[in-house]
């Protein structure tokens, strides 16, 4: 009865909100270009926006990464370091083979592999074994770091210059990172209509269900892990590009960035609910706060403070902004 | 089309064994009906035929062949389809994604084929055209849908499997009247075609209105099968019951109680699911409300509860005006509800016996400090009381049987009484057994002096245990029958004829 009620009283936001959970953040992202807008009116321009998706390219897809394990009711904490990892590999391999651009593609390609074999062993230890996903992905975090300080101990090593030159650079008149952009939205819209992306949100969903109705449901939560490691991979093909060096560190902290990312976008942290698109949302709306701490003209030592109140607050917006359209 | 024998299939879950000695044989063609109080083991021999539980010993044949059902979705490679008593549902996914979520079609390999899974699950929507209900559609997610409707996307769902062999685990608890006589005529045609069905129902009614076959369960055991024409309500029940005592609470119609001063007093009542009703519960009268499923019965208990909005009207307790806006506010009220939703209302699933019947004492006394030993003590009396069984305080309470677990929802109202009982469809799912018990524990909490409200889905039920009946209809009360007036025609006639 309470339900039919709802049903009834839900207004046309509510129902907007429903087709398109990333509403809230779309809003956000918006409200946040306007506020970057007025306090830098530069910031608007092309080359800044440019410079703003070369920056954070890297955490929208491991947002993206982070999203199809969450899908599923899991969480990737070791996501970050699958970053690092993936970084240092593509740099020392680049170096030993020469750096031209036929050893850039190979080596790009090694770093998906090792992606793709970090997700792989996420996969078989949370969902193989049954271990507590933040904790067994903690663990392998702190095990893919030490990988990554094996293969390059010190931050330094620089890309070859075919690499970043063609991350920075442009095509036809249109920079590289627009391209990526596109082929990644192809790729994204893709993956939406696959059959594994509904199975993976019926799991996380009820897992119980999902089994009795006949699910693989290990098979599809290790497939969300895989994927979480493949995307990551791409993630530190981006910043390799965006700071043309290996750094054994990098991605430690971009972890739990790409999990609020996740959250901002409206996906359910508990799984079963979200999109891919609010996670990308996500990534660009901390890409802008970090933007406007910056050109408020924040004092160093107060960012920080500015800069998690700011995420604070969208976090509440959102949540505000879809109770409202629910109630 | 196949034929399924289950013999001497048994499962233990640590000390308790859910399933002793199950034997089932199932033939083509035929609805077979299975039945036994809960806790008995039906649902574990259901779960054990579809593949998700895994039996300890004993054997499964499939025309004569033996076979492993080592999961769900070798169980449904096999031919078997199964309704889940507990739903299998994704609550977030469409209704069209639950129906087809264990075989959704595809396209290239990967793609879900959203045109296929349209038209498929039209066909099956279209089934159930007319008695769905508002709200219903292929597109909608199954977290906006009422029980009675999320009952029919499981329905759906099971027949969606297109197999030979098909389970229905108590399918019906939460349809109205209309749906369930759609759902059996659907049952009918897919015996014509020579499916195979096991149906598990708590009414008699249904029962021996669409059973070829009836195998009775008792203590994880079973202990009869015979034709249905070949047998009666009455020799069903004893099978169930064993030994025990003849039940009464189907029969005998109470004593009418003289009504004494009113315990609640309800007054031009407004809110979404009711409209302008109007009543008065007096003190040890027990006042029934009946109708079809779903037709502001239970909104108003809620509303009352505080557990649902009233936007007009009034509700006193002894006569003191109390509107409550959250169940705790009721609860210190006096007023205490049971639901039949124990999953939803009830239990505080995972957490030990104790914990499940404490809390309203809790609240009730403002206390903050726990001392296990002493409140033990206190939970024992009303457990006691109840005849609930149970191995040890500590254990969680959804190792109980659905029966037991109502039993110790019920109890945590008995340590400190309440003046008024809100029943809410308390017998959903529950065994005949229990539901002696219960019915015998409410007419001795009206003999004492308490206030009760009861809405029952069964009408037989409501007719055996209401001192007065307040049918609804659409929202509103239609018609009140007390004394001579409860019969089940008056009831009926006052439940169908349009509001």
């Amino acid at each position: 009865m309470s339900n039919a009620a709802t049903q009834t009283n839900t207004g046309g936001l509510g129902r907007l909100i429903r087709r398109y959970p990333f509403l809230p953040a779309l809003i956000i992202l918006v409200l946040l270009l306007a506020l970057n807008g007025i306090f830098e009116p530069r910031s608007l321009s092309f080359r800044s926006m440019t410079g703003l998706i070369s920056t954070y390219l890297a955490l929208m897809m491991l947002s993206v990464a982070q999203t199809y394990v969450v899908f599923s009711g899991d969480i990737d904490l070791s996501a970050g370091s699958i970053v690092s990892l993936v970084n240092v590999s593509v740099i020392v391999l680049m170096q030993k083979w020469g750096g031209d651009g036929f050893s850039v593609i190979a080596a790009c390609l090694v770093g998906a592999l090792i992606g793709l074999a970090c997700g792989l062993i996420n996969g078989i230890v949370v969902a193989g074994l049954r271990l507590q996903a933040i904790v067994a992905t903690f663990a392998t975090s702190i095990f893919f770091t030490g990988l990554a300080l094996t293969v390059l101990p010190v931050a330094g090593t620089p890309a070859p210059e075919a690499y970043w030159t063609t991350y920075g650079g442009r095509f036809l008149g249109i920079p590289f990172v627009f391209y990526a952009v596109a082929a990644v939205a192809i790729l994204l819209a893709i993956l939406m209509r696959m059959r594994l992306t509904t199975q993976m949100l019926a799991v996380g969903d009820d897992q119980q269900a999902a089994f009795q109705s006949g699910l693989p449901v290990t098979a599809i939560r290790i497939k969300g892990y895989v994927f979480c490691g493949l995307f990551a991979a791409l993630a530190a093909l981006c910043i390799t590009g965006d700071t043309a060096s290996g750094d054994p560190l990098v991605g430690g902290k971009m972890t739990l960035y790409s999990v609020a990312a996740v959250v901002l976008g409206g996906s359910a942290l508990a799984g079963g609910f979200g999109t891919v698109t609010g996670s990308l949302i996500g990534a660009l709306i901390i890409g802008l706060i970090n933007a406007l701490v910056f050109f408020v003209g924040t004092p160093s030592e107060w960012q920080n403070f500015v800069q998690g109140l700011a995420i604070l607050l969208a976090l509440m917006t959102g949540i505000l902004v879809s109770r409202g359209a629910r109630a | 089309m196949s034929e399924l024998i289950v013999r001497g299939a048994r499962k233990a879950y640590g000390a308790t064994v859910a399933l002793s000695r199950g034997d089932l044989h199932l033939k083509p063609g035929e609805v077979h009906v299975l039945i036994g109080s809960n806790g008995s083991g039906k649902s574990t021999l259901c779960k054990i035929v579809a593949g998700s539980v895994k039996p300890d010993a004993g054997e499964v044949l499939l025309d004569g062949k033996p076979v492993t059902i080592d999961g769900p979705r070798a169980a449904r490679a096999l031919g078997i389809g199964i309704f889940y008593q507990e739903l299998s549902l994704a609550a977030r996914r469409t209704v069209a994604e639950n129906i087809l979520l264990p075989a959704m079609p595809v396209k290239g390999g990967i793609f879900v084929d959203r045109t296929e899974l349209e038209e498929r699950t039209a066909r099956i929507i279209a089934e159930f055209q007319d008695v769905a209900g508002e709200g219903f559609a292929a597109d909608v997610t199954v977290d906006r849908l009422r029980a009675d409707q999320r009952q029919l996307v499981e329905i759906m769902k099971a027949l969606a499997t297109d197999a030979p062999i098909l389970i229905f685990d108590e399918p019906t608890s939460a349809l109205d009247r209309a749906q369930v006589d759609r759902f059996f005529e659907i049952l009918r045609r897919l015996k014509q075609e020579g499916r195979a069905m096991v149906f598990i129902s708590h009414r008699m009614d249904e029962i021996f209105s669409i059973g070829d076959r009836v195998t009775v369960i008792r203590d994880g055991a079973t202990v009869a099968s015979s034709a249905i024409a070949e047998t009666n309500a009455d020799e069903v029940i004893r099978q169930m019951v064993g030994e025990r005592e003849a039940l009464s609470a189907e029969s005998k119609p109470p004593v009418p109680a003289a009504a004494g001063e009113p315990m609640l007093s309800v007054a031009n009542l407004n809110g979404a699911g009711f409209r302008d009703v109007s009543f008065t519960v007096g003190k040890g009268e027990i006042l029934g409300f009946g109708g079809l499923h779903g037709q502001g019965q239970s909104s108003v208990l809620r509303a009352i509860f505080g557990a649902l909005a009233h936007n007009a009207g009034t509700i006193e307790v002894h006569g003191k005006a109390c509107a409550a806006r959250s169940p705790a506010e009721a609860i210190r009220n006096g007023i205490a509800y049971v639901s039949g939703d124990r999953g939803r209302d009830g239990t505080l699933t995972g957490r030990p016996i104790l914990e499940n019947v404490t809390p309203i004492h809790f609240l009730r006394n403002r206390s903050h400090l726990a001392r296990p030993g002493a409140l033990a003590t206190l939970a024992d009396g009303p457990l006691k009381a109840l005849k609930t069984k149970f191995q040890d305080i500590g254990q969680p309470v959804n190792s109980l049987s659905g029966g037991n677990q109502q039993k110790v929802v019920i109890a945590r109202w008995l340590i400190d009484r309440p003046a008024i009982l809100l029943l809410d469809d308390p017998t959903k799912g529950i065994d005949l057994a229990a539901k002696s018990d219960l019915f015998q524990l409410i007419r001795s909490l009206a003999a004492e002096g308490m206030g009760i409200a009861l809405y029952s889905s069964e009408d037989a039920e409501l007719l055996a245990n209401a001192d007065r009946i307040l049918v609804f209809n659409s929202g509103v009360v239609t018609r009140e029958l007390q004394g001579e007036d409860r019969t089940r025609y008056n009831l009926y006639h006052a439940a169908y004829e349009a509001a």
